[in-house]
C-alpha cells in the first residue's frame, strides 16, 4: 500500500516560520488586541493564536512524530476550508506581532499560510480570486483603462518628463480617491518640487497579490515590481514619493523581496518628505485650518515599516491645527479594517473594524479623523456613515493642501 | 560508588546507574530535537520560496535558513542589535514586562529558579565527575552539595513562588482558565510536580519544613523519585511538549531581531 501523503505541504512557510509555530506559548496577548476578532464578536478561530495552534497541529500530524512512525494523519478537507476562511479573515494589520512575547512575525506567517492553501487549491476568499486577473490584465485592480492614468491631472499641475523626484499616485488615489492625488501634486508644485509621473506606465503596486496569497499566480506581483522600478528608472528619479501607505510598504518591502535586490532609488512616504521640508523652513502657510485633528496610523505605514512620527510632525505644524491622539495609537493603533484583502473578500468584517476605529476617534471630540492612506480613509468613511457620525475624514495631504490655500477637488 | 537515592539500601542506585539514566534521557531528548529540527526543516530557505521536489526536511536545512534570517538585514526596519536582543529581550524578557508585569514577575521567577538550579546541578555534576576521574580538588563533593545547599533552597523557593502564581493565575483567572487546553496543563503541572517533589525530598532528608512528618527511611526513593521525573521531564521531554518554546522563542527572537 503506498504511504498516505501529508495533507498540507509546507509550501511558502519558511523553516523559522515553522519554528516560530512552536514558540507560542498561548499567551493570549494576540487575542486581546486583535481587531477582526473582536469585530467579529469574538469569534474564536480569528483568533491569532488559534490559528497558530491549528497549524502547528497540523504540521505535526503531517511531520511530527506520529507522522514519522506511523504515517502522517489525514486533515479532512472541511478543516482546511474553514481554516482559509479563519485565516483570510485577517487585516495583516500586525498588531499580533507588536504584542507577541515571542516575537513572532505574524504577518509574512499568515501571508505565508495563505499561499500555502491557494496553491493547494482552497482560497483565496471570494473576491479576492479576481485580483490575479484583473491586475494581471488591466495593471490595476479597478478595470480601468491605463491611458486614464493620468486623466484627473488639472490644467493647473505642473508634471514633468523627467526629475529627481517621481510621484507615485497608485490605482486607489489615481482612479478612486482623486482627491489625494489632486493635493499631493498640488502642494508639490506650491512647494516647488519638480516631480514627474509615471502615466500608463504606474502599474499596480501588488499589494493585494501579495498580502492575500497570490503572489505567486502568473508571477504578476513580480512583474509588477519590475515594471514599476524600470519606469521610474526611465523617469531618471533618486527619490520617489508615494501618498498610498499601501504602496509605499510594497516599495519598500515587497518590491526589493520580488526582484532580490535593492531597489536604485529611494522609497518615501510623502508625510516624510513634507516634514523634512518643515525641517528646513521651506514651507510657508497661507492659512490656519482651525480644526481639532487626530490621526489614524496605516498599519502598512506604521507598524509594517515604521514611519509614526513625520505625519504627526506634520499634522502639529499646520497652523490652528489642535492635535489630539486616540487611545491606540502608532505600534498600538486600531486597524481601519481595510487591508488584508478583508475590504474586498468580507466587507461585513472590515466595516465592523472600521465602526470601532471611529468610535475611537469619536472618543476625542476631534473634528477631523486624518490619516495617510486613500484604503484607510475610504473605510474610515465607509465606519462613519455607518456610524452616522458628524466628522470629517481626510488624509493629512489634503489638510496640508488646504493651509497652503490649495483646491483639492 | 553509592549514589545519594535509591529504593532501599540494597538497592541503593550507583553513581553510574544514574549517569545511565541520565544519558537515556539525553539520548531521547537529542533524538526529540532531531526530529523538530527535521520537522522545521521541512519548511522553505526563503520568503514565498517552495519546497525542493522530493526533498526532506532536514536540521541542517533549518540551521542554515535561521542563521540566513539572523545576518540578513531587515527591510522592516525593526531589527535591533543581537546583543541587545540576547540581553534584553530573551535573559530580561522585556518583551513579557512590556505586556504585563505580573506575568514577567511569574515568568522570571521560574525562569531564574529553574535555570539557575539546573545550572548549580550541572556544577555538581562537573565537581562529581572531576572526583571520579581522580583529579584532587580542595574540597569534597560532599562539601560541594552541601555548599550549594544555601543556593538550591533560595532559587528552588523562587522557582516554587514563580510556578504557585503560574498555578493561581491558571486555575482562578477565568480568562486564563477558560483557554487552557491541555498543551498548557500539562507544562505547568509538570514543572509543579518536579518542584514540589524535589522540596519534598530534601525535606525528608533534612527534616527541616518539607518533610510533613514522614519517615526519612523514605528519603532515598523520594530522591530517586525527584531525579528521575526531572530527567524525564526537564530534558527529554523537552521537543514533545509545550517546553520547546524555551528553545524556539530565542531562536524567533533572534531570527526577527527581537520582533516589532
Amino acid at each position: 500500500m503506498a504511504k498516505r501523503e501529508p495533507s498540507i505541504s509546507t509550501k511558502n512557510l519558511t523553516a523559522v516560520q515553522l519554528m516560530e509555530l512552536d514558540s507560542c506559548v498561548r499567551c493570549g496577548e494576540c487575542v486581546k488586541w486583535c481587531p477582526t476578532y473582536a469585530a467579529s464578536g469574538e469569534k474564536p478561530g480569528l483568533a491569532p493564536r488559534d490559528k497558530i495552534l491549528r497549524w502547528r497541529q497540523y504540521m505535526n500530524k503531517s511531520y511530527g512524530l506520529k507522522a514519522k512512525l506511523f504515517g502522517p494523519q489525514e486533515i479532512p478537507d472541511e478543516e482546511l476550508q474553514e481554516f482559509k476562511d479563519d485565516v483570510h479573515g485577517c487585516t495583516t494589520c500586525g498588531i499580533c506581532s507588536t504584542v507577541c512575547e515571542a516575537g513572532i512575525n505574524t504577518v509574512e506567517l499568515w501571508e505565508s499560510m495563505r499561499a500555502n492553501l491557494v496553491k493547494k487549491g482552497i482560497g483565496p476568499y471570494g473576491k479576492q480570486n479576481m485580483f490575479p486577473k484583473l491586475i494581471g490584465q488591466y495593471h490595476n485592480p479597478y478595470m480601468k483603462d491605463q491611458k486614464d492614468r493620468l486623466a484627473w491631472v488639472p490644467e493647473d499641475v505642473k508634471i514633468e518628463n523627467k526629475a529627481d523626484i517621481v510621484y507615485f499616485t497608485g490605482c486607489t488615489a489615481g482612479y478612486n480617491q482623486l482627491a489625494l492625488a489632486f493635493a499631493t501634486s498640488r502642494v508639490l508644485n506650491k512647494l516647488g518640487v519638480k516631480f514627474a509621473m509615471l502615466g500608463e506606465d504606474e502599474w499596480c503596486c501588488g499589494s493585494a497579490l501579495i498580502r492575500t496569497g497570490q503572489a505567486h499566480i502568473n508571477n504578476v506581483p513580480y512583474e509588477l515590481a519590475k515594471h514599476n522600478v524600470e519606469a521610474i528608472q526611465k523617469r531618471g528619479a533618486k527619490k520617489v514619493l508615494f501618498a498610498c501607505a499601501g504602496c509605499f510598504r510594497a516599495a519598500k518591502v515587497d518590491w526589493p523581496r520580488l526582484l532580490g535586490k535593492e531597489l536604485p532609488f529611494e522609497v518615501v512616504h510623502v508625510s516624510e518628505f513634507l516634514a523634512g521640508m518643515i525641517k528646513e523652513d521651506k514651507i510657508k502657510w497661507v492659512k490656519p485650518v482651525n480644526k481639532t485633528v487626530t490621526y489614524h496610523d496605516p498599519c502598512h505605514l506604521g507598524r509594517h515599516v515604521g514611519v509614526f512620527d513625520a505625519p504627526r510632525y506634520v499634522l502639529s505644524h499646520i497652523p490652528g491645527v489642535k492635535f489630539v491622539e486616540m487611545d491606540r495609537v502608532k505600534e498600538f493603533q486600531r486597524c481601519c479594517g481595510a487591508g488584508g484583502g478583508v475590504k474586498a473578500g468580507i466587507p461585513d468584517l472590515a466595516l465592523g473594524v472600521a465602526e470601532s476605529r471611529v468610535k475611537d476617534a469619536v472618543e476625542t471630540n476631534a473634528d477631523i479623523l486624518s490619516s495617510c492612506c486613500p484604503f484607510c480613509k475610504r473605510n474610515l468613511m465607509d465606519g462613519r456613515d455607518a456610524l452616522n457620525v458628524d466628522m470629517v475624514v481626510e488624509d493629512v495631504i489634503e489638510l496640508v493642501a488646504e493651509a497652503l490655500g490649495l483646491e483639492t477637488k | 560508588m553509592a549514589y545519594f537515592s535509591g529504593l532501599t539500601d540494597a538497592l541503593r542506585m550507583t553513581f553510574v546507574q544514574i549517569m545511565i539514566l541520565s544519558a537515556i534521557a539525553v539520548v531521547i531528548f537529542l533524538y526529540g530535537m532531531m526530529i523538530t529540527f527535521q520537522k522545521w526543516g521541512a519548511g522553505v530557505t526563503g520568503y514565498a520560496l517552495e519546497p525542493q521536489e522530493g526533498k526532506r526536511g532536514s536540521a541542517i536545512t533549518f540551521l542554515k535558513t535561521w542563521w540566513n534570517q539572523v545576518t540578513e538585514e531587515s527591510h522592516h526596519g525593526h531589527g535591533k542589535p543581537l546583543l541587545e536582543v540576547l540581553i534584553l529581550d530573551i535573559l530580561f524578557q522585556r518583551r513579557i514586562l512590556k505586556r504585563s508585569p505580573l506575568r514577567w514577575f511569574m515568568h522570571i521567577l521560574i525562569f531564574g529558579g529553574w535555570m539557575t538550579l539546573f545550572a548549580l546541578s550541572g556544577l555538581m555534576f562537573a565537581v562529581e565527575m572531576t572526583h571520579m576521574v581522580g583529579i584532587e580538588l580542595p574540597f569534597t563533593p560532599y562539601m560541594f552539595r552541601e555548599w550549594l545547599s544555601l543556593p538550591n533552597y533560595i532559587f528552588g523557593y523562587i522557582l516554587l513562588i514563580g510556578v504557585l502564581i503560574a498555578l493561581v493565575r491558571r486555575l482562578f483567572v477565568s480568562e486564563v482558565r477558560e483557554a487552557s487546553i491541555m498543551y498548557d496543563w500539562v507544562l505547568i503541572g509538570v514543572v509543579f510536580l518536579v518542584t514540589i517533589s524535589g522540596f519534598l525530598a530534601d525535606g525528608i532528608r533534612t527534616g527541616i519544613i518539607w518533610d510533613f512528618g514522614l519517615d526519612p527511611s523514605i528519603a532515598p526513593p523520594a530522591a530517586l523519585f525527584h531525579s528521575v521525573i526531572s530527567l524525564i521531564f526537564c530534558i527529554a521531554f523537552i521537543p514533545f511538549s509545550k517546553y520547546i518554546h524555551i528553545i524556539a522563542i530565542p531562536l524567533a527572537l533572534l531570527a526577527n531581531k527581537g520582533g516589532e
